[in-house]
Parts: structure tokens; sequence; C-alpha cells
């Protein structure tokens, strides 16, 4: 999962990236908003935390932008000021929840999840795929009711293809997720990855759940249980 | 109200005209009426005098004694109201006027209280409402106090002088009504400009207009440009005073999420009193941004401010999936759609934003806002089908608001807010237990922004605040 964290108080965007990376997100960090803007465009990110008191570009004006460029990446806002004007404007530009400081990192971090959760439309914590049961809390994986042990990286790798599941996702795309961006990127070792995820969870092949597609990437083949439909973007 | 200030000036102007006016007026028709009055019997009494005369010199003398003659037309003609007769003292009447023998007037003598003495003649009131002039005499030869009577009815008189009576009174009921109508018009014409200052000053309050403009006579310019004045540096100062708040959250907020994460693993002294001044902070900044409403606030409509927190609540609590039963799902959605209450925008945000904010939270599936209007203001209702909250906590949720040591929880402070925001603009927030739904039931009302109310403008309501003491 990569992350985007556009906060220009240096030491509270130190914490939020080290909080955030220790619960195994790839994050970058912007320090005001057109350096988040840069990123955004840039980078594929799984969701993004945008204070709204911004130099350069407000947080406002920042999401908005994103939409009008069809970024619809998840937003959370945070806000210094309480105050609801800030709230409401933030989610009717285009943000998705709102987070007030101070705040507990663990909040935040729930947040973030659930954002991410529900871009790729799953109302609950737990994703279903057919046989396939992925919790996202607690980071455990199912097949037909057993326990599959993932390493961090597989259980990345197949979080994000779950949440894109049916869509064709880019080797490019899976490999943001794993290194952060100046890491030295080998789609070798990503092939090696992803064959370990589906001798894991396919160890008979009947399942046949990660498809790749040739040129393309791969595609995570088996339907999920749906039930929002996709909420960013613009309404 | 301002309005009937103007009223009052214009009215005491107009009273002191009529009390002036009537008094003079008055004065002139009593002396109008009193020499009138002594002129019409001066000039009857000339003319009962003239006859009498008149048949004094037509008396002609013959050896059984003295013959009198009707001397003028009047004398002869029944009903002519000009009677004369002649009697001399101890001879009884010696001759009455033809008018009075064919008017079948008899006179009962003496007409009057006396005989006048010789060479003496009066004027007075006799009988049977008639005027009597009378003249002593003493002939010569026959050596008798001759007395010449001379009699009329005072009644034609008296319709003289009542059509005077009534031609003045027309006269000068009429000036008084002349003067007093040009009065009124000057009056208007004179306080136009207080009129219009008023009329602004409403528009003002009400935030269709930003000053009371400059077009006022000399008198009136400086209170203008004050007014003018007062309200700029007003709007500039809760400006800049918003900005400060704004400035003052973020630039406390930030280090104290800061502190927040690093004291995460720390000491627990140090946690319970980052928490502490978080709340605290949280709580007194929102107490102190709680403003009442500026002089001039424009009316905002409550339907779209509701309209709006509902929409973002919706995308932030997606997966909560909450149903929201909203005003213009009514039936009445016309009635609460027109309510509209003298709260900035961004207040009226704030209220309910926490308050349905609370709802969402709170709620397990449902939640329903109405709104209406009132005898006390504009009511939302905002109920929900959580726990609700136990009428023995309500007071003590509610009254959080009014302490300054208040709110131990991120939830608390919410309502305390509102709390403050509602009191600031005369407002009132109630708890209750929702009877549909089975959770908690919140009200606000807020003084209503609609002409007809009778609620209170924003001046009289900064006024009253101040003098009232807080709950």
């Amino acid at each position: 999962m990569r992350l985007l964290v556009v906060e220009d108080e240096a030491l509270l965007a130190a914490q939020i990236d080290k909080f955030l990376r220790d619960q195994g997100f790839m994050v970058d960090v912007a320090s005001d908003g057109e350096e988040g803007l840069y990123y955004a465009r840039e980078y594929n990110h799984d969701a993004a935390v945008v204070d709204l008191g911004l130099p350069k570009l407000d947080g406002i004006s920042l999401i908005k932008t994103l939409r009008q460029e069809r970024v619809n990446v998840p937003v959370l806002i945070l806000t210094a000021r309480a105050g609801w004007r800030d709230k409401v404007l933030g989610l009717e530009s285009g943000a998705d929840d709102y987070l007030a400081k101070p705040f507990h990192m663990e909040e935040l971090h729930a947040r973030v999840r659930v954002l991410i959760r529900r871009a790729g439309g799953y109302a609950s914590a737990v994703l279903e795929c057919g046989p396939l049961r992925l919790d996202t809390a607690s980071k455990a994986v199912r097949v037909n009711d057993t326990a599959v042990e993932l390493t961090a990286f597989e259980y990345r790798i197949l979080e994000h293809l779950v949440l894109n599941a049916t869509r064709v996702v880019s080797k490019a795309e899976l490999s943001e997720r794993l290194y952060a961006h100046d890491d030295d990127r080998d789609s070798n070792v990503l092939e090696v990855l992803v064959g370990r995820l589906r001798r894991k969870l396919d160890p008979g092949g009947a399942l046949d759940p990660i498809r790749t597609v040739r040129g393309q990437g791969y595609r995570f083949a088996l339907a999920p249980r749906r039930s929002l439909s996709a909420p960013t973007g613009i309404e | 109200m301002a309005g009937m200030a103007a009223f009052g000036l214009q009215s005491r102007l107009l009273a002191i005209t009529a009390l002036v006016l009537s008094t003079c007026l008055g004065a002139v028709a009593w002396l109008l009426d009193r020499s009138f009055k002594s002129a019409v019997r001066a000039s009857a009494q000339q003319e009962l005098q003239a006859t009498a005369h008149g048949i004094l010199s037509a008396a002609q003398e013959h050896d059984d004694g003295l013959v009198f003659a009707a001397s003028e037309p009047l004398l002869q003609q029944p009903d002519s109201n000009r009677y004369a007769l002649v009697d001399a003292a101890g001879q009884g009447v010696l001759w009455r006027s033809p008018s009075a023998v064919a008017s079948g007037i008899n006179f009962a003598m003496p007409l009057l209280g006396r005989r006048p003495a010789p060479g003496e003649s009066v004027f007075a009131k006799g009988r049977a409402d008639r005027f009597v002039f009378a003249y002593t005499v003493i002939w010569e030869p026959f050596n008798a106090e001759t007395t010449i009577w001379v009699v009329t009815e005072w009644a034609p008189y008296r319709r003289r002088i009542a059509t005077f009576r009534r031609d003045i009174a027309v006269g000068l009921f009429g000036t008084a009504a002349f003067f007093v109508l040009v009065q009124f018009g000057a009056v208007r014409w004179g306080f136009a400009p207080v009129r219009r200052m008023v009329a602004r000053l409403r528009a003002l309050e009400e935030g269709a207009r930003v000053d009371v403009g400059a077009d006022y006579p000399r008198e009136l310019a400086s209170l203008a440009r004050n007014i003018n004045h007062f309200v700029v540096h007003e709007r500039d100062s809760r400006k800049r005073y918003r900005r400060a708040m704004d400035d003052l959250a973020h630039s406390l907020k930030t280090p104290l999420a800061v502190l927040k994460n690093a004291s995460r693993d720390g000491d627990a002294i140090v946690r319970e009193q980052v928490e502490r001044m978080e709340n605290t902070v949280a709580y007194q900044l929102s107490r102190a941004a709680a403003m009442p409403p500026a002089l001039s606030t424009a009316a905002t409509a409550v339907v779209p401010v509701i309209a709006r927190v509902t929409r973002g609540l919706q995308r932030a609590y997606v997966e909560k999936d909450v149903a929201v039963r909203a005003p213009w799902q009514d039936a009445d959605a016309a009635a609460a759609n027109a309510c509209v209450v003298r709260v900035e925008e961004g207040d009226l945000l704030e209220l309910l934003g926490n308050l349905i904010e609370n709802a969402f939270k709170y709620t397990r599936s449902q939640v329903r806002i109405a709104v209406a209007e009132t005898p006390a203001g504009v009511a939302t209702v905002i109920e929900d089908d959580g726990h609700g909250i136990p009428a023995n906590k309500r007071e003590l949720v509610l009254k959080r608001g009014a302490r300054a040591d208040a709110g131990t929880d991120g939830q608390g402070i919410g309502l305390a807010v509102v709390v403050e925001l509602a009191n600031a603009h005369g407002g009132r927030l109630w708890i209750d237990a929702s009877a549909d739904l089975g959770g908690a039931a919140v009200g606000l009302v807020l003084p209503s922004a609609r002409r007809a109310s009778t609620g209170k403008r924003p001046l009289e309501r900064r006024r009253s605040r101040a003098r009232a003491p807080r709950q």
C-alpha cells in the first residue's frame, strides 16, 4: 500500500511517516500543497492524508485539482480548526473523510485503512473473493477456512490485487507498493513473489486466482463480494 | 424598536401643533362670538330706539289728548316682530301698534320691572324672551308721564347669532384641519431622512446592506458617518478575530498533535496532561469563537446547511449506511425550506455539523432531521436510533457547555460548543428521547429571521444578553 501524506509541520509529518511505515505502508511525504500535487500526479497512491492549512497550495485547492484531473485517490483531511466549515468544504471538494487535530495515530491508521477498503468497494474490513478471505485488520488470509501464512511483501501484493480485483494491475504499480520510489526495482523479484503467492494460495492449482496478462501485469480473477460502489471521485 | 421612536417624534410634533392650534383658535372663536353678540344687541337697540323716536315724532296733539300712529311699515304688518305700545301713568294703555293688534299679542303691563324715569331710556330683556326699549317723556299740556314701549321677539336675533357661530366653527375647523395637514406634510418631509436611515439600518441588520449610506442632511450626516464607521469597524474586528482564532487553533493544535504522538509510548502522566490540554484547548477555543451574531447578519436558510452537512457525513460514514430522513423529504418540505435564522452560515454549519455528526456517530442505522417554524423560533430536531442519552445525564450534558472546566471527552466538547454558540445567538438546545426511533432526540431552537416573527432583532438580543446573567 502506498500513501501520500501532505503535512507542512515537519515533526508531525515525520511522526505520521514513521508510524505508517511501521504499519507496512509505503509513504510519500510532501511538505506543501504543490509538492503534494506533484507526488499525487506522479505516483499511484492508495490513499492520501492531506492537512488543510498548507503553504503554497491549500488542502482544499489541492483536492479540487486532483478531482478535476480525475485522480480518484481516497483522501483523508486533517483539520486543526475543528470548524465545520472546513470539514464541509473539504468533503465537498472531494475528500472522503476528516480527522481533527490532535489525533491518535491508531485513529489515523484505522481511517486510512477504511478509506482504502472503501475505494476497493468493500464495506467490511474482511475482504472476500470466492473462497478467499482477507482480514485487513489482522492481516490474516484464509482460503476455504484454512489459514495461509504470508510474508509482509506477499500480503501487500495480495491485498493490492484483491482491492483491485478484476482489474489488470501493472508490475510497476505493484512495485510501487513494495518499494519506496527511489529504491531499486527488480521485476524479477516481483515475479518470484507472485509465484510464491500463487503456490501458497492455490497449492492444488484449481483456483488460479492470480492470472498473468501478458505484457500488462496481473489480474486477480476471483469475483469479489462487494457491497459498496466506489465512493471516491467527484459526484 | 427604531421605527417606533421615529414615529414617536413625529406624533409628538403633531400633538404640540394640535394643542397650540386648538388653544389659539378656541380663543379667537370666543372673542368673535362675544363681539358679534354685543353687536347684534347694539343694533337691535338702535332699531328699537329709532322706532320709538319715530312714534314720538309722529304723535299729534288733539283736544282730548295725544293721538299716535304707526310711524313705519313694520308697525303695521302683522307678525313683523316690531310691536309698540304707549301708556301713561295712571291712564293705562293709550295706543297699540297695528302689528301688535293684528298679531293678537296682548302685552301684560308693565313690560319691564319698572317704568323708566322721565327722560330716561331703557333697553333690556323682558318677559317671554322679548327685548324691550322703553322711553318716558312728560308731554306738556297733559302733564302725564307717557312711556313708549317698543318690543321685539329675540328669537330671530338668536338665530342670526347661531348662524354666525356655525360659520365661525366651520371656518376655524377648516383652518385648523388645513394647518394640521400642512404640519403633517412638513413633519413627514422633515423626517424623511430619519425614516430612510431607520429603513437602511433594518436592511443592514438583515444583511441586505453594508452601510446606511451618506445621503443625509447636515444634522444627520455625522451620525450616519459614525454608524457606517462603526459597522465597518465591527465587521473588520470580527474578521480579524476569526482569523486570529483560526491561527491560534492551528498553532496550538499542531504542536499538540506532535506532543500527543510523541508521548504515546511515554509516561502516563505526560499522556494524561497532554490529553487534558487538548480538551481544554479545544473547548476554550470554540468557546472563544462562539460570538453573538454580528450587527449585520444575513438570514441563513436552515435546510441547505443541513443538506451540506448530511451529504458530507454520508460521504465520511459511507460504510455505516445511515438512512437519513431529511426535511426536504417531508410532506411539509416547503415550510421547512422557508425556515431562515439570523445566524451566520459558518456558525450554523458549526451548530448543525456537531449535532448531526453526533447522530451519525451514535445511530445504528437511522437518522431523522426535521425543521419547523415555531413561536419560539426555528426548531431543528435530530433523532437517531442509537442508545440515546439517559434522562438523568441530559442536564449534565447540556450544562457542560456553561462550565469553564468542562469537557473530559471529545464528544462532550462538540455538544458544549453547540450550547455555547446557541446561547450566544439567543437560541436553546434540549435533549429528549426519540419516540419513533428510540434513540436520542436533540432539538435546537434558533431565532427566526422571518420579518413577521416577533423575535428580537440582533441589537436587542445583544443588549438583553449583556444584561442577563448566564445560567
